[in-house]
């Protein structure tokens, strides 16, 4: 064995050296010499046994058990939320929240994006089978950062007032949310990566030399109709088909298989609005008075706490008419709640908002928020 | 044919009436629609307005933003176009301080370019400080040897460096000029981001800035990338030419069209001389 190990011809790692013939030799293989060295091994009838099948597992297990360790004692403590992060940072934070609430938070998994990457959802729950819910969904389009970066924060509120909150509490007690943090993933790393001005999804377009769909415009809701481009180099493609971005599917198919979302809430930036159905056609929908009333309730909520002022209206009066919007699919499949913020500002730094704003921002939507969820949650 | 001289004439005596009927009684009923002060063409109408006054302005001291809409009209006039009679409050481009009210009509005209605006301010702001501002501001561009440069106004992360955000307010009154031109009564814009600036070392008084700006449209979304060339002198006009990629030519603005630029007594009050 010596001699083997003067040779060096074999690559062999001894972790315990050869010193007396009775004592065991202990040698790490590499898996190309495995083959060569238990030929040896056996040609000179020299007994071993294997004391770990394969080390790399080992090391992997290892590894991710310390990044768990990490993450317990870091905590969603030292995150910080008033920062714009890139997407590994956000799902690491997604994971932090659940290991640090698991009697509340669980992750899961509502499909993949076009490029592979996880669409990880949120779901808050006091417990109960498929209790009543509330959809939050943040960055569809990917340039609206301030929007990410709110759901992360309303994540952590969420979770972190459970018990103390009277409001949050009662309404936990009763139902679950669910919040999509980042809906279009691989839009916000090319943010990230190539352009931060970047909107839509970056799917590959038949026959087109440009990439990329406009998700808001891609749900079956007047799919195709004004307020949408043919154009597979416009902002607002909608794609070849409805629900043709595996992102807008993914979300559909969780609404549709859980079968209790009550209300379907999205945020958008910048221009500080608070819209609800239509957007396809420019007459109002059958509640109007219901959601205008609840919107301007949580616009007011929403203005006391910094003076920001929104518009509250349908979104062909208030935006511009727009066909194949996600408030519109939700609304004419049955969920009644449905609403788009507008986040801030009014165009001064538009998507490219501060960081400092973030959780001003993210402070003053909550209350919006929770004055639509508690109306929801009243009116079950 | 004496009704299409009549036509002719009926924007050209609109104009010159209206400092007299604004705010005097009703006004002419001509197929007049109250709008909500929500409704988005009224705000949209509200930032041309803007757009207009901060190019005629000059003063990268001095930028207004939109606040709210406290009243709107809209007349429509058969065969020539839509105007729209507004009053809003409007902010500090930096501060978001309010800083007074407007008084605005914006007329969109079939067929001329670009909208006809006529807009009179109150001012809160204090008229010397804006001044000292502004020239502050030019004397230390003036006094640069090397020229200044930069990237990413704000940056990704809404960063202005403070050394540079002088030339980022010149950048917004510069681009006002291109907003005014290009907006349409469907059409409205925004300065996203300086993507670039360049100072060019002059020998004259003025200073002299290469802009490249991106504008965000809407409704349509897109990024417009516009190339600026602004030249500046403290309370003389703005000169200013762009050149956006969706355009084959270059477009300048006028040089002294023969109206008075710069604020008295803190009213400011202009008139577009043609359209």
């Amino acid at each position: 064995v010596k001699w083997c190990k003067t040779k060096g011809v074999i690559l062999l790692d001894f972790w315990r050296r050869p010193s007396n013939p009775e004592l065991p030799v202990d040698i790490r293989v590499p898996f190309p010499s495995l083959q060569a060295v238990k030929v040896f091994l056996e040609s000179h009838h020299i007994e071993y046994s294997i004391l770990l099948e394969d080390l790399q597992v080992l090391i992997e297990e290892e590894k991710q058990e310390m990044i768990n360790n990490q993450r317990r004692e870091r905590g969603t403590s030292n995150f910080n939320y008033g920062a714009y992060h890139p997407l590994d940072s956000i799902y690491a934070a997604l994971d932090d929240l659940a290991a640090e609430y698991p009697s509340l938070v669980s992750k899961q998994t509502i499909g993949e994006s076009y490029e592979k990457r996880p669409m990880y959802i949120l779901k808050f729950s006091t417990g109960g089978t498929n209790r009543p819910a509330i959809w939050l969904d943040a960055g569809i389009h990917s340039r609206e950062w301030v929007t990410q970066a709110t759901a992360l924060w309303t994540a952590k509120k969420i979770a972190s007032e459970y018990g103390s909150n009277p409001s949050i509490t009662s309404l936990l007690n009763r139902m679950d949310i669910f919040l999509l943090v980042v809906t279009n993933p691989d839009g916000y790393a090319f943010t990230h990566t190539n352009n931060r001005m970047w909107r839509k999804t970056r799917s590959k377009i038949s026959g087109s030399l440009c990439v990329g769909v406009d998700p808001n415009r891609n749900w079956d809701a007047g799919f195709g109709g004004p307020g949408a481009s043919t154009n597979p180099c416009s902002e607002s493609y909608h794609g070849p088909s409805a629900n043709s971005e595996v992102e807008v599917k993914n979300v559909v198919n969780f609404i549709k298989s859980h079968g209790k979302i009550q209300a379907f809430l999205t945020l958008h930036s910048y221009s500080q609005l608070l819209l609800f159905p239509f957007g396809y056609k420019c007459t109002n929908p059958a509640d109007y008075n219901e959601l205008d009333a609840v919107g301007k309730a949580a616009a007011s909520a929403l203005a006391s706490l910094h003076g920001t002022t929104y518009k509250v209206g349908t979104i062909c009066s208030t935006i511009y008419q727009a066909s194949g919007g996600s408030i519109d699919w939700s609304y004419d499949y049955g969920i009644k709640y449905s609403f788009a913020f507008e986040l801030r500002d009014t165009g001064r730094y538009g998507f490219l908002l501060p960081a400092s704003q973030i959780i001003p921002t993210a402070e003053e939507t909550w209350l919006g928020l929770l004055k639509i969820m508690e109306h929801v949650r009243d009116n079950q | 044919m004496q009704r299409q001289s009549a036509a002719r004439l009926g924007p050209l005596l609109l104009l010159l009436l209206l400092p007299l009927a604004w705010g005097k009684g009703p006004s002419p009923p001509r197929a007049a629609e109250e709008l909500q002060v929500s409704n988005r063409l009224a705000g949209q109408a509200a930032r041309v307005a803007l757009h207009y006054l901060n190019y005629r302005l000059g003063s990268p001291s001095a930028l207004r933003a939109l606040g709210q809409v406290r009243k709107a009209t809209l007349k429509t006039i058969p065969g020539i176009g839509h105007k729209y009679y507004l009053q809003f409050t409007t902010e500090d481009y930096k501060s978001s301080l309010n800083v007074g009210t407007c008084l605005a009509t914006v007329f969109y005209l079939k067929r001329k370019p670009r909208p006809a605006v006529n807009i009179n301010c109150t001012y809160t702001k204090d008229q010397k400080q804006i001044r000292e501002d502004d020239y502050s501001f030019y004397k230390k561009m003036r006094q640069q040897t090397k020229p200044i440069i930069g990237n990413d106004i704000p940056d990704s992360y809404g960063n202005i460096e403070p050394a540079l955000e002088p030339a980022w307010a010149l950048a917004v009154a510069g681009s006002s000029y291109l907003m005014w031109e290009k907006s349409t009564e469907n059409l409205g814009y925004f300065m996203a981001q300086v993507k670039n600036v360049k100072q060019w070392i002059t020998k004259d008084d003025s200073i002299d800035f290469d802009y490249s700006v991106v504008l965000h449209e809407i409704p349509t979304q897109e990024m417009i990338s516009c190339h600026l060339r602004v030249i500046w002198t403290p309370g003389h006009p703005l000169k200013v030419k762009y050149f956006c990629l969706s355009e084959n030519q270059w477009s300048e603005s006028e040089e002294g069209s023969g109206t008075e630029s710069g604020s008295t007594n803190g009213i400011f009050n202009e008139k577009e001389a043609h359209f």
